[in-house]
C-alpha cells in the first residue's frame, strides 16, 4: 500500500493543502462571485416583473380610458341629439305662430279693403245719382224752353 | 511546451507519475503541482474580485457571459434537485469543482508552463496531473455527498440503504451500492487523473517526435478533455448527490404498497 502511495506521491498533507485551497476558493468564489452574482439576477428579475406587472395595470387603465372616453363621446352625441330635436320642435312652434298672426293680419287688411270699396262704389253710384238727377232736370229744362219758344 | 510529466534526462521521454518536490515549508512538502492549484486558486480568486466590483444591474459583456453561465448551471442543479433551495446549498461546490478543475486543466496549456525549473524540477506542474489533487477534490465530493445523505435522510434511514436485514437479496445489494459509494472516491480521482496525464504524455510523445504542427489538433482535443473531464466530475457529483437524498428503495416500495 505504501509502494502504491509513494508510486504517486500520495501524501496526507498534500491532500489535506489541496482541500484546504479548494475550500479557500470555495468560499471566495462563493463570497464574491455566485452570491452577487445571483443577487443581481434575483434583483433584475424582480425588476423586470415588476416592469411586466406595471405594463400591465398600465394596459388595463389604458382600456378603462377609452371605454370611459366612449362612453362619455356616446352621452355627448345623444345629448347633442336631443338638444336638436328640442331646438328644431321650438322652431317649429315659432314659426306657427308666426304664421298664424300673419294670417290675421292679412285676413285684416283684406277685410280692410273690401269696405273701403264698397264705401266708394256707394259713394260713386250716390253721385251719379245725382249726376243723372241734374242732366234730366237740365233735359226737361230743354224740352220745356223749346215748348214755351 | 507544456509537459510536466517529462524531463529530458538525456534522450527520450521520462514520465513522472508523481509530483516533483521542490523543497518543504514549516515541514510541510511544496510541490510544482501544489504552487499551480495556488495559482489556479489566484487566478479564479482575482477574475472573483475584478467582477465583484464591476457587476452592475445593466450587465457588461462579460457579466453577460458570467450570468449565463451561472444562471445555467444554477438552473440545471435545481432541475436536477427538483428544488431550488438545494441547489442553493449545493452550486456553489460544483461550479467551485468545474471551474477548479477546469482553469487547472487548462493552465498546462500556457506556453513554457514546463520549462521554468527549480533545483531541476519543472517550477509548474499541471494540477490535476498529480493525483493528490484529484483524489482531495473526490474526498470533499465524497463526504459532501454521504453527509448530505445523512442530514437529509437521517443517519439509520441512510444506513438502510447500504445494511438491511430485510431480505438476503436486500442485504448482498446493499453490501454492493457500499461498495460502490467507496469505490467512486478512487473512480472519481483516477478518471480525472489518468486523462489529464495520459494526455500530457500523448503530447510529450507527439512533440518528442514531431515538434511542430503534430501536436496542435492533440492539444485542441485535450483541451476538449480538459473541459469534459471538468463537466462530468462536478456532474458525478451532483448525480450522487441526488442519489443520496432520495429515498430508500425497500422504503420506496412499500410506501407504494401502502398506497
Amino acid at each position: 500500500m505504501d509502494e502504491l502511495f509513494n508510486a504517486f506521491g500520495l501524501d496526507w498533507r498534500l491532500l489535506l493543502i489541496q482541500a484546504v485551497n479548494f475550500g479557500a476558493l470555495l468560499f471566495i468564489l462563493w463570497r464574491f462571485l455566485y452570491r452577487p452574482v445571483l443577487r443581481i439576477i434575483d434583483e433584475r428579475r424582480a425588476k423586470i416583473e415588476e416592469g411586466v406587472e406595471k405594463a400591465r395595470e398600465a394596459d388595463a387603465r389604458l382600456a378603462a380610458a377609452h371605454e370611459e372616453s366612449e362612453s362619455i363621446v356616446g352621452k355627448a352625441a345623444r345629448e347633442a341629439e336631443s338638444m336638436v330635436a328640442a331646438a328644431r320642435l321650438r322652431a317649429e312652434e315659432k314659426g306657427s305662430v308666426v304664421l298664424s298672426e300673419a294670417q290675421k293680419r292679412a285676413d285684416a287688411l283684406l277685410a280692410d279693403a273690401a269696405a273701403r270699396a264698397e264705401e266708394a262704389q256707394r259713394r260713386a253710384l250716390k253721385e251719379s245719382e245725382r249726376d243723372i238727377a241734374k242732366a234730366a232736370m237740365l233735359a226737361a229744362e230743354k224740352v220745356m224752353r223749346e215748348k214755351s219758344a | 511546451m507544456a509537459v510536466p510529466g517529462e524531463e529530458h534526462a538525456g534522450e527520450g521521454i521520462h514520465v513522472a507519475l508523481s509530483a516533483g518536490q521542490l523543497g518543504t515549508f514549516l515541514g510541510l512538502p511544496i510541490t510544482n503541482t501544489l504552487i499551480t492549484s495556488w495559482i489556479v486558486v489566484l487566478v479564479l480568486s482575482a477574475v472573483a474580485l475584478l467582477m465583484r466590483r464591476k457587476l452592475a444591474l445593466v450587465p457588461s459583456r462579460f457579466q453577460t457571459l458570467l450570468e449565463w453561465a451561472i444562471e445555467g448551471v444554477y438552473d440545471y442543479v435545481a432541475e436536477v434537485l427538483e428544488s431550488r433551495t438545494l441547489a442553493r446549498r449545493f452550486f456553489p461546490l460544483l461550479m467551485t469543482i468545474f471551474l477548479f478543475v477546469f482553469v487547472a486543466n487548462m493552465m498546462e496549456f500556457i506556453p513554457g508552463i514546463g520549462s521554468i525549473t527549480f533545483d531541476h524540477i519543472p517550477l509548474l506542474r499541471s494540477v490535476n496531473t498529480d493525483l493528490n489533487a484529484p483524489l482531495a477534490l473526490a474526498l470533499i465530493s465524497f463526504f459532501v455527498i454521504e453527509f448530505t445523505g445523512i442530514l437529509t435522510l437521517g443517519f439509520l434511514k441512510y444506513g438502510s440503504k447500504f445494511i438491511t436485514l430485510r431480505s438476503p437479496v436486500d442485504f448482498m445489494v446493499g453490501i454492493v451500492e457500499l461498495i460502490g459509494e467507496l469505490v467512486r472516491v478512487i473512480s472519481l480521482s483516477f478518471r480525472l487523473f489518468g486523462n489529464i496525464l495520459a494526455g500530457e504524455i500523448i503530447i510529450a510523445v507527439a512533440i518528442f517526435f514531431v515538434p511542430f504542427l503534430l501536436p496542435v489538433p492533440l492539444m485542441l482535443f485535450e483541451v476538449f478533455i480538459g473541459f469534459l473531464q471538468a463537466v462530468i466530475f462536478a456532474l458525478l457529483t451532483l448525480f450522487f448527490i441526488k442519489l443520496a437524498i432520495a429515498e430508500p428503495h425497500g422504503v420506496h416500495e412499500e410506501a407504494h404498497a401502502h398506497a
